[in-house]
C-alpha cells in the first residue's frame, strides 16, 4: 500500500513538473496579452500621447463610441457578407467535390492530395496568386475576356465587385478544408444503406437526399462553423488585393482594427474593436464545442 | 474488402475529376510558370505555350536582401517549433494521463488561443516589444509564434500518448523505474511519428505567418512573406521576382504538408473535435 502511495506521489510530482512550464509560458504569452488588451481598451491610449495609456477617467468611452462609428458598423456588415458567402460557397463546393472524389481508385487517391494545395499554401501566397489573376496587364482572365470581346472592369477596384473578388479567392483557398471533412464523413456511411435503397428502386438523387445528406449534415454544419470562425482571419487577402477599398467596401473589422492601431495610432480604441471581435469569435467557438460534444454523445 | 464491390471510378468520373483539378489548380500553376519567365515574356499575350525557362528571377532574389529574410523565416519557424515541442510534449503527456475535470476548460482555452484573430495578440505584443526592445528581432517572432504553437502541441500530442498501452508503463514502474525514465525511454520513442507530424505542423503555421511579421518586424528580422510583399510596394512591379519569391515561400510548405496531410484537419480544428 505504501509502495502504491509512493508511486502516486512520484507521478503527481512528475505531472506538476511537466505541466508547470507550459502553463506559465502560456500565461505569460497568451494570458497577460489578453488581460493587457482588455485594460488598454478602457483607455484613450494613443501612441503619440504616452500619458493616455493609464488614463482610466472614462473607461467605457471606447465602447460607447463603437455603435456610433459608421466605419465600425460598416466593417461588421462587410465581415458578415464575406463570412456568409464564403462559408456557404465553401461548404457547398467542398461537398460537391467530396461527392465527386468519393470513389475507390489509386489515381483518385493521389488526386485528393493535389486538391489540398490551395489550403496549405501560405495565405500571403494565395493573395499574391489572386493579385496576379486580378491585375489586367498580366492576367490570363482579362486576356480570355478580351478574346471574347468582353470588357471586364478592374475587379478589385470596383465598388460592385471588390468584395466578390475577395470571396472568390477565399473560397478557392478554403474549399479543400470542407472537402476533406465531408470526404471523411462520406467514408463512414455504411454501404449497406445505399445498397438496400438501390434494391428498393431508389435513384441516385433520392439516395443523396434521403441517406447521404442526413448523414453528413452534422459535418457540414461543423466545418461551416470552423470556416466561420476563421473567416475573421482573411487579412492577407484584404491587405494585398484591395487594402480595404474602394472606399471601405472591403474593410472587414479585422482590417479596421489594424488600421486604427498601426495607421492612426489609436491603440485604445482599436483594442475595444478587437475585444468585440474576440467576443464574437468566442461565442461561435462555444457553439462549435457544444455541437462537437453533442455529436460525440450521439455517436 | 468486405461486402459487394464498391462502385469504382468510371471513366466519366475520372475525366470530371481531371478537369476540375486542372481548373482548380490553374491559378497556382499560373504563378509557378510566371516565376520562370522574364518580365517581357510575362507581359506577352497570348502566352507562349513553349518558352525557354529562365532562373534569372530566382538568381536576382538570391543576390538581394531576400536571402536574409528567407533565413529569418527559417530561424523563427524552427526555433518556435523547438520551443513549443520542448515545453508542450511533456505537458501533453501529463494531461493524457490525467483524468481531472480541468481538461474541458483547458481544451476550450486552447481553442480560444488558436481561434483568436491575430490582431488580439499583436497590439499587446507590439507595445511590450517596443518597450523592451524586441521589435524587429527573431527572438520576438519566436515568442509570438510560440503563443499559437504551444497550444497546438499540447492538443495534438495527447491522442498519440493515449495510444501507448499503460501496461507497458506500469511494468516499468513496478520494476522501479521513475516516471521520468518511463517517459523519456519508453513512451517518447513510441510517439516519435506523432512528434514529427506535430513539429511539421508547427513549422508550417509559423512559416505561413504574415500578419505578426508585418507588424513586429522592420528590416533586420523581416521574414520571407513580408519581403515578397515589399517587392510590390517599393521596388516597382517586378512580377517575375514576385512570382519567384512566392514560389520560394510556398516550396517548403508544399513538400512538408503532403507528408502530414493526415493531420491537417486535426491541426485546423484543434480544441473542438477529438483528434
Amino acid at each position: 500500500m505504501s509502495g502504491e502511495g509512493l508511486v502516486d506521489a512520484e507521478r503527481r510530482r512528475f505531472n506538476a513538473i511537466a505541466l508547470a512550464p507550459s502553463l506559465i509560458v502560456l500565461f505569460v504569452i497568451a494570458g497577460l496579452p489578453a488581460i493587457y488588451l482588455v485594460v488598454t481598451s478602457l483607455t484613450p491610449f494613443q501612441l503619440v500621447n504616452p500619458g493616455s495609456s493609464t488614463d482610466f477617467s472614462s473607461p467605457l468611452r471606447n465602447y460607447l463610441l463603437l455603435p456610433g462609428d459608421p466605419r465600425f458598423v460598416n466593417s461588421l456588415w462587410v465581415q458578415a457578407k464575406l463570412s456568409f458567402w464564403g462559408v456557404l460557397l465553401q461548404v457547398l463546393l467542398g461537398m460537391l467535390l467530396a461527392l465527386l472524389l468519393h470513389t475507390q481508385s489509386r489515381v483518385v487517391e493521389f488526386a485528393r492530395t493535389l486538391f489540398l494545395i490551395p489550403m496549405v499554401l501560405p495565405p500571403i501566397v494565395v493573395a499574391i496568386i489572386w493579385k496576379l489573376i486580378y491585375t489586367p496587364d498580366i492576367s490570363p482572365l482579362y486576356y480570355a475576356a478580351g478574346l471574347l470581346n468582353v470588357t471586364m472592369p478592374s475587379l478589385t477596384s470596383s465598388v460592385d465587385f471588390a468584395l466578390t473578388a475577395i470571396i472568390i479567392a477565399d473560397t478557392w483557398e478554403w474549399m479543400p478544408f470542407t472537402f476533406l471533412m465531408v470526404l471523411a464523413a462520406l467514408q463512414t456511411i455504411p454501404e449497406e444503406f445505399s445498397e438496400a435503397a438501390l434494391v428498393d428502386g431508389a435513384n441516385r438523387l433520392q439516395i443523396f437526399f434521403y441517406i447521404t445528406l442526413p448523414f453528413i449534415t452534422p459535418i457540414l454544419v461543423i466545418s461551416g462553423m470552423f470556416r466561420l470562425i476563421d473567416s475573421v482571419k482573411a487579412f492577407p487577402l484584404v491587405f494585398l488585393l484591395t487594402g480595404g477599398g474602394p472606399g471601405s467596401v472591403t474593410e472587414v473589422t479585422n482590417y479596421y482594427a489594424y488600421l486604427l492601431a498601426f495607421d492612426f495610432n489609436e491603440i485604445g480604441y482599436s483594442s475595444s474593436v478587437t475585444i468585440v471581435m474576440l467576443l464574437l469569435v468566442v461565442a461561435v467557438s462555444l457553439g462549435v464545442v457544444w455541437m462537437g460534444r453533442r455529436r460525440e454523445a450521439m455517436a | 474488402m468486405s461486402g459487394p464491390v464498391r462502385r469504382s471510378a468510371s471513366p466519366r468520373r475520372l475525366v470530371a475529376i481531371g478537369v476540375t483539378l486542372i481548373m482548380l489548380l490553374s491559378p497556382f500553376l499560373w504563378l509557378l510558370q510566371m516565376s520562370f519567365k522574364s518580365n517581357d515574356l510575362i507581359l506577352q499575350f497570348p502566352p507562349p505555350l513553349i518558352f525557354t525557362p529562365t532562373l534569372q528571377n530566382y538568381a536576382s532574389l538570391w543576390q538581394g536582401a531576400f536571402a536574409a529574410s528567407f533565413v529569418n523565416s527559417l530561424m523563427s519557424a524552427s526555433f518556435s517549433t523547438a520551443l513549443a515541442l520542448v515545453l508542450g510534449v511533456p505537458a501533453a503527456y501529463a494531461l493524457s494521463r490525467w483524468a481531472g475535470r480541468g481538461k474541458h476548460a483547458l481544451s476550450f482555452a486552447i481553442l480560444v488561443t488558436r481561434m483568436a484573430p491575430p490582431i488580439a495578440f499583436t497590439i499587446p505584443f507590439f507595445l511590450f516589444y517596443r518597450w523592451i526592445g524586441l521589435l524587429d528581432t527573431v527572438t520576438g517572432l519566436v515568442l509570438v509564434y510560440t503563443s499559437f504553437n504551444l497550444p497546438l502541441v499540447i492538443w495534438m500530442m495527447q491522442p498519440f500518448f493515449e495510444t501507448v498501452p499503460s501496461s507497458l508503463e506500469e511494468a516499468a514502474l513496478v520494476d522501479g523505474a521513475s516516471t521520468r525514465v518511463v517517459f523519456l525511454q519508453i513512451v517518447l520513442p513510441m510517439v516519435a511519428p506523432g512528434i514529427a507530424a506535430t513539429a511539421i505542423l508547427c513549422f508550417l503555421y509559423a512559416w505561413n505567418d504574415f500578419f505578426f511579421a508585418l507588424i513586429l518586424t522592420r528590416t533586420n528580422a523581416r521574414t520571407a512573406p513580408v519581403a515578397v510583399v515589399n517587392f510590390m510596394n517599393y521596388e516597382g512591379w517586378e512580377w517575375g521576382k514576385i512570382a519567384a519569391g512566392g514560389s520560394l515561400v510556398m516550396a517548403p510548405v508544399l513538400i512538408f504538408s503532403l507528408a502530414v496531410r493526415r493531420y491537417l484537419v486535426s491541426g485546423l480544428t484543434a480544441g473542438a473535435v477529438k483528434g
